[in-house]
């Protein structure tokens, strides 16, 4: 399989200290990948990189055989928006926005007309099973079913890329499972790539591939939470 | 993204977003009204003795009248400018998620902008309508000039320019904020504020002195206005000064407390003083710009009064009474009611900036509420906390205060400090031969040179008042912190 999006030598630093040293990872289309490593490994750095939401200080970003790293900061949004779904383990939701609002934001912001957008929404909060929370605002709504709705909102584009940070990472064993179920299944359905980052080994069961990392480089001994 | 969709976007918010909004509109409502009625004054035209206030009907004072106006409009619109604080971190949430979502940075930027926008025309519009209808429910062509309209395109560039300048401002306010997907990062300048704003401030005396020095051969020509703009600019360019002077202040204020402060709460406020030295330029700008304009006024009161005392001794000397002879002094009661109209409109500004401060302080302990109440799980007194911020605003606040109660009072002095005395006066009663059929009248044995005094009272109350308003500021925003440093805004992600 060609890589969709790959990631060669990267190399980023929090000031002083680096969080990446020299990665290299590809992701084929429709592979499900899970980043895994213990706290501060540099998991969620990776992701925020290949997805765009960080710039590298070395190495380089390819998507579709193009440097995403030097596009500019409104292209790499656009491309978010378009080409990738971005899911956190909280807080990505818009507290003051209902769910299918929340949903519709990225067609919205991509000119697509208010009635399409909604239906679409909606029809997305159907497929992940709260189309009853649609005009319900984050608040009010369970962390079930907020992981959801981002998750929903994070496919309503149907993006060929899905970075998923910690996901489940708020909501209890029962919950966790199902609503990984629920991303993993649409996720083949659509053929969607899928970039995991987790510390569970039972959410990273469920990735084609497990790429684990410690101090910011790739583990050579490629255990990862098998170990 | 569509407009239907960023008009959404701009008024989704919650309970403060939605103060934010009404507050910013009542300012754009305000100002609105201020500028019109300032037009309105400046659309009459010659000599309107129809008028009841004479202030109306002498086409001399009319621009003062205006000035006055838009004056006060001044710190209404600064209002308007520290609401758009208001709630900050919230929006920042809130911005940061729509990014998120695939927003780019200036679409970030033009939703927050746009808030500010709408609710500016919604509160401009609002203000032609109360205008128009006050107008006419007060109908009285005596009192006030409800019989001058000013032109239509005047009154449209009016209440399009309140939003417009909102906005502006709070792009402005926005050029320092940088919104990522994964939050809101505020630039941070890495070196302090240094004392270049003293140069503006000397820049702007020296602009205020100008046509006042003959022997510099400097005449500003016709028309009057020319010379009227210099003495605004000057004014402006020295209140410009000390605003922006707060900003070295601040520091220098901080790095003091934190070196000889004893206790928590100035290690605390002086720390603050130095993260950030331009909160005061941006929260004490109205404040400092009406008590730089009070002591202007006051400073101008005491040359007034001086200059009429010269005219009493003068007719004195030469044996006029009951409101005869030279100079104005017949009747200086309306030249001190215009000061007294110019303080009553430095009164409102500083009632209005003291809103503003209060605003800012609000939105600081909001901003801070986590930090606050980890202080407070800690074991801070909220006490303790609540000296640190009243120690964060007063301390570069006084200093300011006397900066700018001498700018303005230095402006005035600038023009005149004494009236010289000093001479004999003769009578002469045959026009063809003066010299020789003149006597002399009087040798006055007063003090020869009249010097116009620093009225120091009345700076002392203008710098009082402001103080006090700040205070009261202060310890409304205090409130606030009881409820902010509550621990469950720990556990609020």
């Amino acid at each position: 399989m060609s890589a969709l999006l790959s990631g060669t030598g990267l190399v980023r630093n929090y000031g002083a200290t680096p969080a990446l040293r020299g990665i290299d990872l590809e992701v084929a289309a429709g592979e499900i990948v899970a980043v895994t490593g213990p706290s501060g490994c540099g998991k969620s750095t990776l992701l925020h990189c290949l997805a765009g939401i960080l710039r590298v200080d070395g190495g380089t970003v390819t998507y579709r055989d193009q440097d995403i790293g030097l596009w500019s900061e409104a292209a790499r949004s656009r491309l978010r928006r378009t080409e990738f779904g971005v899911l956190f383990q909280f807080g990505q939701l818009v507290p003051e926005l209902t769910a299918v609002e929340n949903v519709a934001l990225p067609l919205l912001l991509a000119g697509t007309g208010r009635r399409e957008a909604r239906q679409t929404a909606l029809d997305w909060l159907g497929r992940l099973g709260v189309a009853e929370s649609a005009e319900q605002r984050p608040g009010t709504m369970s962390g079930g079913q907020q992981q959801r709705c981002a998750t929903a909102r994070a496919l309503v584009t149907e993006p060929r890329v899905l970075f998923a940070d910690e996901p489940t990472g708020a909501l209890d064993v029962l919950t966790g499972e199902q609503v990984l179920g629920q991303i993993v299944r649409v996720a083949r359905e659509q053929g969607t790539a899928v970039v995991l980052v987790t510390h569970e080994s039972s959410v990273a069961a469920y990735a084609d591939r497990e790429v684990a990392l410690r101090d910011g480089v790739v583990d050579p001994t490629g255990l990862g939470l098998a170990r | 993204m569509t407009a239907s969709t960023l008009a959404r976007l701009a008024v989704a918010g919650n309970r403060t977003d939605m103060l934010r909004t009404v507050l910013t509109a009542v300012s754009a409502l305000l100002a609105t009204i201020a500028m019109l009625c300032a037009a309105t004054v400046l659309s009459i035209t010659g000599w309107a003795g129809r008028y009841a206030a004479a202030l109306l009907v002498e086409p001399g004072l009319r621009p003062g009248v205006a000035a006055t106006l838009v004056l006060v409009s001044l710190p209404v619109l600064a209002l308007a400018g520290q609401c758009i604080r208001l709630g900050a971190p919230a929006r920042d949430r809130r911005l940061a998620a729509i990014r998120l979502a695939g927003a780019t940075p200036g679409e970030a930027v033009l939703i927050a902008t746009a808030e500010t926008a709408v609710a500016s025309l919604l509160g401009s519009v609002a203000g032609l309508v109360a205008y128009l209808v006050a107008r006419a429910a007060i109908g009285d062509q005596r009192t006030l000039p409800t019989d001058v309209l000013p032109p239509a395109p005047v009154i449209v560039l009016l209440v399009v320019l309140v939003p417009v300048l909102a906005a502006a401002v709070g792009a402005l306010l926005m050029r320092r904020v940088i919104v990522t997907p994964l939050g809101v990062v505020r630039r941070v300048r890495k070196r302090g504020p240094r004392p270049w704003p003293g140069l503006l401030i000397a820049a702007g005396l020296a602009l205020f002195a100008l046509p006042f020095q003959e022997h510099l051969k400097i005449h500003i020509p016709a028309p009057r206005n020319a010379a009227l703009a210099v003495l605004g600019g000057g004014v402006l360019l020295t209140m410009a000064g000390v605003v922006l002077g707060v900003g070295w202040i601040s520091h220098t204020a901080g790095r003091l407390l934190r070196r000889y402060g004893r206790g928590p709460a100035t290690l605390l406020a002086g720390q603050r003083l130095i993260t950030d030295p331009w909160n005061g330029s941006r929260t004490m700008a109205a404040l400092l710009a009406a008590v730089t304009a009070g002591s202007v006024a006051l400073a101008y009161r005491a040359l007034l009064a001086t200059n009429f005392r010269y005219y009493d001794l003068d007719n004195q000397v030469m044996g006029y009474s009951n409101g005869e002879g030279t100079g104005p002094a017949a009747d200086p009661s309306f030249y001190f009611n215009a000061i007294r109209l110019v303080m009553v409109a430095v009164g409102l500004s500083a009632a209005v900036a003291a809103a503003g401060l209060l605003i800012a302080l609000v939105e600081s302990v909001v901003a801070r509420r986590r930090a606050y109440a980890s202080l407070t799980a800690a074991g801070v007194p909220r006490r303790t906390l609540s000296a640190a911020i009243l120690w964060q605003t007063l301390t570069p606040l006084v200093p300011a205060l006397v900066l700018a109660l001498a700018a303005g009072d230095a402006l005035v002095r600038l023009t005149q400090t004494d009236f010289d005395l000093g001479h004999s006066y003769r009578e002469c009663v045959s026009e063809n031969d003066p010299e020789a059929h003149c006597r002399t009248l009087a040798e006055l044995h007063l003090p020869s040179v009249l010097h116009v005094p620093v009225p120091w009272g009345d700076l002392g109350l203008l710098g009082a008042g402001a103080l006090l308003a700040a205070l009261v500021a202060v310890g409304a925003g205090v409130l606030v912190l009881r409820s902010s440093t509550d621990l469950e805004e720990l556990r609020v992600g």
